[in-house]
């Protein structure tokens, strides 16, 4: 009898649980970020990591692209899930060569145009810093995220990760020009009643430096 | 998504600019200084060959052209080809490169004297050291073929502007931002170097072509060619209005020493818009 009231009370705690997670919905976090001056900051990437540690990635994320156009990689900054895998068209009527050599994904496109045949598998989180080796200005860089829940800033400096389901947060936040480290960004953002979360970010940035694209009057000044 | 690809990348500039010369004579002596600004306008147009991911090469002609303000015995109007091919040696942007640049040009001057064609032929290392500096340094043969010269002096050639020298030089790169790139440069040449001048004993045992010069309305001065070494140090400040387009100004300082302990200096700033279509 004592057992049977043991295991009574076990199912009506578990269903009581459940039905207050149920009660819990998902929420939204939306992110604002900006530079040191105030300005809203675009191409940031913020990710939100669960602290229970329960990812639940995609079994195939959807693949994506980098394209490249006026000898540019565009978009400038992608983020995607690990396990993602990217096609690098090339839109230029000239041929490109790309190449990476971060840690997250060494890999090189010998000169080509139009579409490789087979994508780039990103299958290590982490900065995939982009160039080409005909055009050194050109630089693009992929995000390579452990969580699903990412998104990047747009012109206005904001972004929003919607439907996050109801549990504790990481939240950090990247952008090339940073001189913060990312987990010097973390903050942690719990699912609470309020069905948007706001979270702020001021970067201090360091200056961009690319190889100049730009003519410059390399002959002397004497005719 | 297919798209249309060429082996060929076109590369279209052009050059507008206003330049002061303090000694456009090249002489070593104050009274035979002259000094003079022009404008100048320059326009090329040329195709880049990626032959391979490591290796490029460059075809282009070029026109230029140059007003000055009291010598209009220099004004000038020019046209050239050249051709640069460049290896690099890896992948990346910090990947060292080796190239190699053959320039021709035929000018004509209104002081005739003046006209002709030149080539200069370069071997050049660049290397990126970080992410803001970049340093260039080469060697290079220039000629220069001055057939109209006509002799006064029995015995000795009018050809003062057939001129030969090698060169070395080195220039470094500085990229503050995306918008500032500051360069600092230095050459050494050798060979022959032209000067005008009043006649002089030392000028005359010193040159191997000696003819009348026009240029500067004075019918006092002669020009003179003779051996010389030149030390040149430069700089440029190269503002970036966005990724076709600069405004550069430029700085130089020349010396040149001769033998009769002839020597000249020479400074020349110049202020030139650069536009990439």
């Amino acid at each position: 009898m004592m057992f049977l009231s043991r295991q009574f009370a076990a199912l009506i705690l578990a269903l009581t649980s459940v039905a207050t997670i149920a009660q819990t919905p998902a929420f939204d976090i939306t992110a604002t970020v900006t530079d040191q001056q105030g300005k809203p900051l675009a191409d940031a990437v913020v990710v939100a990591v669960p602290l229970d540690g329960n990812l639940r990635l995609p079994v195939k994320p959807r693949d994506d692209t980098v394209d490249q156009v006026d000898k540019q990689f565009v978009p400038k900054v992608m983020a995607i899930a690990v396990g993602t895998s990217v096609f690098f068209p090339n839109n230029d009527n000239v041929r490109h060569q790309v190449y990476s050599f971060s840690p997250a994904k060494r890999f090189e496109l010998p000169l080509y145009a139009g579409v490789p045949a087979q994508p780039i598998l990103f299958d290590k989180p982490g900065i995939v810093v982009l160039g080409c080796n005909i055009h050194d200005w050109m630089v693009g860089y992929i995000y390579v995220s452990e969580s699903p829940y990412f998104a990047k800033t747009g012109a206005n400096g904001k972004a929003k990760l919607a439907d996050l389901p109801p549990r504790a947060y990481a939240v950090r936040v990247w952008h090339p020009q940073s001189e913060t480290p990312e987990e010097a960004t973390r903050r942690s953002v719990e699912a609470s009643s309020a069905r948007v979360v706001d979270v702020e970010w001021a970067l201090k940035l360091k200056p961009e430096v690319r190889v100049r694209r730009a003519p410059s009057s390399d002959r002397g000044a004497r005719y | 998504m297919a798209s249309v690809a060429a082996d060929a990348e076109w590369l279209f500039d052009a050059d507008a600019g206003a330049i002061f010369d303090s000694n456009l004579t090249g002489a070593a002596s104050g009274p035979d200084v002259r000094s003079d600004w022009a404008a100048a306008v320059g326009a090329s147009a040329g195709q880049f060959f990626a032959l391979s991911g490591n290796d490029g090469l460059t075809l282009a002609v070029n026109v230029r052209g140059a007003a000055y303000d009291r010598y209009q015995g220099l004004n000038l109007a020019a046209i050239g080809a050249s051709a640069r091919y460049r290896h690099k040696f890896g992948l990346g942007r910090d990947a060292p490169a080796a190239s190699v640049v053959v320039n021709s040009l035929y000018a004509d001057y209104r002081s005739s004297v003046r006209s002709g064609a030149r080539f200069d032929v370069r071997a050049e290392l660049e290397k990126r050291f970080t992410e803001t500096v970049d340093v260039v340094a080469g060697v290079a043969y220039d000629r220069r073929y001055g057939p109209h010269g006509e002799a006064v002096v029995p015995g000795i050639s009018g050809e003062v502007f057939s001129l030969a020298g090698r060169s070395a030089y080195v220039k470094v790169d500085y990229t503050i931002d995306d918008a500032w790139l500051i360069s600092v440069n230095g050459a050494v040449r050798r060979g022959d170097v032209e000067s005008t001048s009043q006649r002089g004993s030392a000028v005359f045992l010193a040159s191997d072509a000696i003819a009348k010069d026009p240029a500067f309305n004075d019918p006092n001065l002669f020009a003179y060619r003779l051996p010389g070494t030149t030390w040149t140090l430069g700089a440029t400040s190269s503002f970036a209005f966005d990724d076709r387009a600069s405004l550069n100004i430029q700085y130089a300082h020349a010396f040149t020493d001769s033998p009769q302990n002839l020597k000249y200096r020479s400074n020349v700033v110049g202020l030139v818009y650069v536009h990439r279509y």
